[in-house]
């Protein structure tokens, strides 16, 4: 039996900004149909390595392929490094919707109008298409009751789920998640992990970076350990967690306790 | 002193035709100041380094003088220029151009103002670069910046009583004159302050209205 | 332009800034009696405070200056032209920093003071050592920027016949049939003090940034 190709494949990749080089040569794959969670200590990369994979950044060496398509540079063959037109660019993109710390929706725009704006103004559709599209992601995250809402007037949690709703709406193959419950009060953490809970059973491809220990344990299938820019481990939450366990992750999962992180260091 | 209200009443037809004035130039320089001033404000923002620099100097020094100095330069050295205007267009110009100044600060500070995450966010989901400044930027930062173009326009009603200086003939002027004409200066001058105050005041409550309408669309 | 004529404008620019500088300072005092008068909880306090703030605030200047300048002889005072022009000055200015100051006061967080209180602080201390500190380290950037203002306005005063620079643009302009040298010279002069009162309020924010607010 064969592999299924990755959903996303990343080699070398490094980024500077400066002279501080923060990801140094990753490699790694990213498997389709599956909830990948990036864990780390502060700085050590994840939150750079996700937004390199968004194009929010651009990496300074290496490739990232999205479903076996070059995402901005590709590499050729005396080892140069072109950057790809605009158009192609934005192709790549369009299969990858992101969800941020700080939800980013538009302020002027209600609930509605943030995941319809792309599905009128990028894919060109009608407004009544667009928003009976949109109701059906909102639908999806529980919050069809809150479509006429401007974002001021929601939960964070709220907000969170609308931003999902947002991403979903253009369908993407692949949903990126920027530690999307760290500016949650903990009672709404619940919900929004909830609905990724429910993305990643329906096989989204999900690329998560997350303090929520607790989370990445029980519904990341893959959990990918960063440490200073590199990638220390990668493997199942059972082959990671389980002792002997490497005494960087032991470290790091200590400072993690209240995050779910308490049970994994339980002794068994 | 006596206080002699049937002066005023007397010249209740010179005074209206003086506020029509006031009002008129207000307005217009209010709306001229806005249209150039979002043009600047736009130029600084996305616009080639050098024509940015250019407009921030300019911006600077309209905004460091006096506009007194502004408009006897305008008026007064404006014919060795070429530049020769009647009173009440060189009030207009100079009160735009000044009243352009600061509302292009105003918006240069709104584009800033709006978050980045709101643009990455809006990348993401694939906008234009042109969809984006129009769809994302310029709604929001309008949003943002409305209260502030209130405040501007209120101080922009009582700079155009400096155009009296000028021979404008707007309300400062006229009821100076007439004051001066029939001896009730201080009478007048009540009159006109008390104008000036209710119209100041009218405006400040409307933009303290819209600021509350307005942070629903605003950051939550 | 001859050395003599500049000499003459840069005397008349220190003239505008000793009236400028009297002015913030006078209205600096008015302004935090003013303010005191806004907070205070007696009605009878407040309400001709917030009238001064709302007339000052919603007049012209212009209209300010040429009100006290003729309200003061009917009145049987007579005062020279520039005390009337110092006089209108600093009660605008006042009225101004009156609500920067209060905007000061109103920013300083609750919490700061309800650890003071619970610090056992009596209220004059709680006053001058945690509330006045903090509220003046808000203000200094509007303090610098009503400067600022004040300076440009005083420009206004040339109305009512202060030889201040303005004026002395303005009587060299007409003398010489030179308008765009002199005014140009005089708002480069206005721009010039400008950059050095912004410089100077520049570097006292950044005196004070250690103790700003977290």
């Amino acid at each position: 039996m064969t592999l299924p190709a990755p959903a996303i494949a990343i080699r070398r990749l490094s980024k500077s900004y400066g002279r501080t080089e923060v990801l140094h040569g990753i490699d790694l794959e990213i498997a389709r149909g599956a909830t990948t969670c990036l864990i780390g200590p502060s700085g050590s990369g994840k939150s750079t390595l996700l937004r390199c994979i968004a194009f929010l950044e651009e990496a300074t060496s290496g490739t990232i392929l999205i479903d076996g398509q070059p995402l901005g540079f590709e590499e050729q063959a005396a080892g140069r490094r072109v950057r790809l037109p605009p158009q192609r660019i934005r192709k790549v993109r369009s299969g990858i919707g992101m969800v941020f710390q700080q939800f980013n929706l538009w302020p002027h725009m209600t609930a509605l109008g943030n995941v319809t704006e792309a599905l009128v103004t990028v894919k060109g559709l009608s407004r009544q298409e667009a928003d009976a599209r949109g109701m059906a992601q909102l639908r999806r995250v529980g919050l069809e009751a809150r479509a006429r809402h401007y974002p001021s007037e929601l939960s964070g949690g709220q907000q969170q789920r609308v931003a999902i709703a947002r991403a979903l709406a253009l369908e993407p193959e692949i949903l990126l998640f920027d530690e999307p419950t760290a500016s949650l009060d903990p009672e709404l953490t619940g919900e929004v992990l909830n609905v990724m809970r429910d993305l990643g059973g329906e096989g989204m491809t999900m690329v998560v970076v997350t303090h929520e220990i607790g989370f990445a344990a029980t519904v990341g299938q893959r959990i990918v350990f960063l440490d200073h820019g590199r990638v220390l481990l990668n493997g199942t939450p059972a082959e990671l967690f389980a002792a002997p366990r490497h005494p960087r992750l032991t470290q790091f999962l200590e400072t993690y306790l209240d995050r779910g992180a308490a049970m994994l260091l339980k002794p068994a | 002193m006596s206080f002699d209200g049937s002066v005023i009443l007397a010249a209740l037809p010179a005074i209206l035709s003086g506020l029509k004035v006031t009002l008129g130039i207000w307005v217009a320089a209010t709306a001229l100041g806005i249209a150039l001033g979002f043009v600047v404000a736009a130029f600084r923002h996305f616009g080639p380094r050098p024509l940015g620099l250019a407009l921030r100097l300019a911006v600077e020094v309209l905004r460091g003088t006096p506009f007194l100095i502004q408009i006897f330069l305008l008026y007064f050295g404006g014919p060795f220029i070429g530049l020769s205007l009647d009173p009440v267009p060189a009030g207009l110009l100079g009160l735009s151009l000044y009243a352009a100044a600061y509302f292009s600060e105003i918006f240069r500070a709104g584009f800033l103002a709006v978050p980045r995450g709101h643009v990455e966010a809006a990348q993401c989901v694939g906008l234009s670069q042109a969809q984006i400044v129009r769809r994302i930027l310029i709604p929001e930062m309008t949003m943002l910046v409305l209260p502030q173009c209130v405040n501007m326009a209120v101080i922009l009603v009582k700079e155009t009583a400096v155009l009296s200086i000028i021979a404008v003939p707007e309300a400062t002027a006229v009821i100076s004159a007439l004051g001066s004409q029939q001896y009730a200066f201080v009478e007048s001058l009540f009159l006109l302050a008390v104008i000036y105050w209710g119209l100041v005041e009218a405006c400040g409550r409307a933009g303290r209205a819209l600021e509350t309408r307005l942070s629903k669309f605003r950051f939550a | 332009m001859t050395v003599r004529l500049f000499e003459l404008m840069l005397k008349a620019a220190g003239y505008t800034v000793v009236i400028s500088v009297a002015s913030i300072a006078i209205g600096l005092l008015i302004g935090i009696l003013v303010c005191a008068a806004k907070l205070s909880p007696r009605p009878w306090l407040r309400w001709p405070a917030s009238l001064f703030v709302s007339f000052f605030r919603g007049v012209p200047l212009l209209v300010q200056l040429l009100l006290i300048y003729n309200l003061l002889p009917a009145i049987g005072i007579a005062v020279p032209s520039v005390v009337a022009a110092l006089i209108g000055l600093s009660l605008c200015t006042a009225a101004y920093q009156a609500e920067n100051l209060r905007g000061g006061f109103l920013s300083v967080p609750r919490g700061l003071l309800e650890a003071a209180d619970m610090a056992g602080l009596s209220p004059w201390q709680h006053f001058r050592r945690i509330r006045a500190p903090i509220a003046l380290r808000l203000t200094v950037p509007a303090l610098v920027n009503e400067a600022i203002l004040i300076l440009k306005a005083s420009s206004l005063i040339s109305v009512v016949g202060v030889i201040e620079l303005t004026r002395t643009a303005q009587n060299l302009a007409a003398s010489t049939y030179e308008p765009l040298l002199f005014y140009s010279v005089a708002g480069g002069l206005y721009l010039a003090i400008n950059w050095v009162v912004a410089a100077g309020g520049s570097l006292a924010e950044r005196a004070l940034r250690r103790g700003r607010l977290a």
